[in-house]
């Protein structure tokens, strides 16, 4: 069952809408989501909301792009910097919002579009799933 | 000795601790969802179906490890685990108490068994670990048995194979039944089932796909094994790479099992709520 490296993470590329938590983004998002870990505690939680540009000063390498979208809370954005929704999710809750929440803002619908899609039954994965396929 | 006398599926979906939690169980929304839990929660505390130790197979969301550490398979071997604080405070749920000497034995027959385990001891457990205990038992003052966590990566790729989590789980079948003190241990996986967090495909849920899912568990668990990650990806949401972790739990009940209960609920949040309870057949 050995799996050739290259050829595993290139089929990644195909799956529409979809950005795979690679190495390659782990380690471009490193400061992003280390930063969102420091939510999770309630002395920084305050700090955080009693003024968020000193306290992203407090992370130097976190860069100016990666900033800007975290203060405007653009989760797509931040996917494509290296995020992690598990750790964005530090940044959300934070804020007081639910992952259903903070997850419809990347699906151009609005919050209630997307609770009532997800009880009707979701979004089918007819077409969702290869780019190259279109199946 | 100690032995394995069933095996339980659950999703981990956090707005359902949440549910829980604010005693928002009996809304509409969440009626359905709980529903489906009904049976196992009286069928789990029959004398003879209550565990004394459930081995608990979660993934840690970013809680008790961040980036500076990523260990595949980790084993929690302290005595006890607080809920840990996801953002918005720790969930009011008890202190989980673990069966450390079960646990220190299974990591030491594992690693000998070739699976190279993490030991942790310092760890907070996130709603993956503590959700499913709310669906299975409600809101006791303390757990009714022991809980030996076991966190497996599946946020950074790769994560474990689905064959590897079912081989891990065949070595925790070795490693209980060796173990002198008269045990009833349960295996939990969680996690799953179809459910996409993240961009334009947000939303995903395949029902079709996770009820074969759950119809193979107990039919046809070599085809799950062979499962490559890119069809969990495709077919069940990136955040549908969950279930391998499921495999492990079947891997732990050995080759025959009956399942005794099934649910499916969509939706729970973004997630197609799914939860099985097998036993061992032979
Ligand atoms: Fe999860």
């Amino acid at each position: 069952m050995k799996q050739n490296i290259h050829e595993y993470l290139a089929e990644f590329d195909d799956i529409p809408g979809t950005r795979v938590y690679t190495t390659a983004r782990a380690r471009k998002g490193y400061w992003v989501n280390q930063f969102a870990m420091s939510l999770m505690k309630d002395e920084n939680r305050k700090r955080w909301l009693a003024d968020e540009k000193a306290y992203l000063d407090e992370w130097p390498k976190i860069t100016q792009e990666q900033k800007d979208a975290l203060l405007a809370r653009d989760y797509d954005k931040l996917l494509d910097l290296g995020g992690n929704i598990y750790f964005l999710a530090k940044v959300f809750s934070t804020d007081g919002k639910s992952y259903l929440q903070a997850v419809s803002t990347m699906t151009g619908m609005s919050v209630d579009d997307y609770r009532n899609m997800m009880l009707s039954g979701g979004r089918s994965p007819e077409g969702l799933r290869s780019k190259k396929k279109g199946y | 000795m100690a032995h394995i006398t069933a095996g339980i599926t659950s999703s981990h979906v956090p707005a359902i601790g949440a549910a829980v939690d604010l005693g928002n169980t009996g809304e509409d929304y969440w009626k359905p969802a709980f529903a489906g839990f009904d049976w196992t929660k009286e069928w789990i505390m029959k004398p003879e179906n209550k565990p004394d130790v459930v081995i608990l197979v979660y993934n840690d969301h970013a809680s008790a490890f961040d980036m500076n550490l990523i260990p595949t398979f980790a084993i929690g071997c302290a005595d006890e685990f607080q809920p840990a604080d996801e953002g918005w405070g720790p969930r009011p749920v008890p202190v989980v108490k673990n069966h450390a000497d079960l646990a220190w034995h299974i990591a030491q027959s594992c690693i000998l068994d070739e699976f190279d385990m993490t030991i942790i001891n310092k760890m907070d457990v996130d709603h993956g670990l503590t959700v499913p205990l709310s669906l299975m038992f409600g809101q006791p003052e303390d757990w009714p048995c022991k809980v030996v966590p076991l966190a497996v990566n599946v946020v950074t790729y790769p994560p474990p194979s689905g064959n590897r989590c079912y081989n891990l789980g065949k070595a925790i079948r070795d490693a209980v039944d060796s173990f002198p003190e008269d045990l009833k241990v349960q295996v939990w996986g969680t996690g799953g089932m179809s459910h996409q967090l993240q961009g334009t495909r947000a939303g995903l849920i395949n029902a079709e796909w996770d009820k074969k899912f759950l119809d193979d568990l107990t039919a046809d668990p070599e085809r799950l094994r062979k499962m490559p990650h890119i069809e969990y990806l495709r077919e069940a949401g990136s955040e549908g790479i969950e279930l391998v972790m499921w495999l492990i739990m079947r891997g732990a009940l050995g080759d025959k099992v009956k399942e005794l209960h099934r649910h499916y609920h969509v939706a729970a949040s973004n997630t197609a709520l799914g939860h099985i309870v097998l036993e061992p057949a032979e």
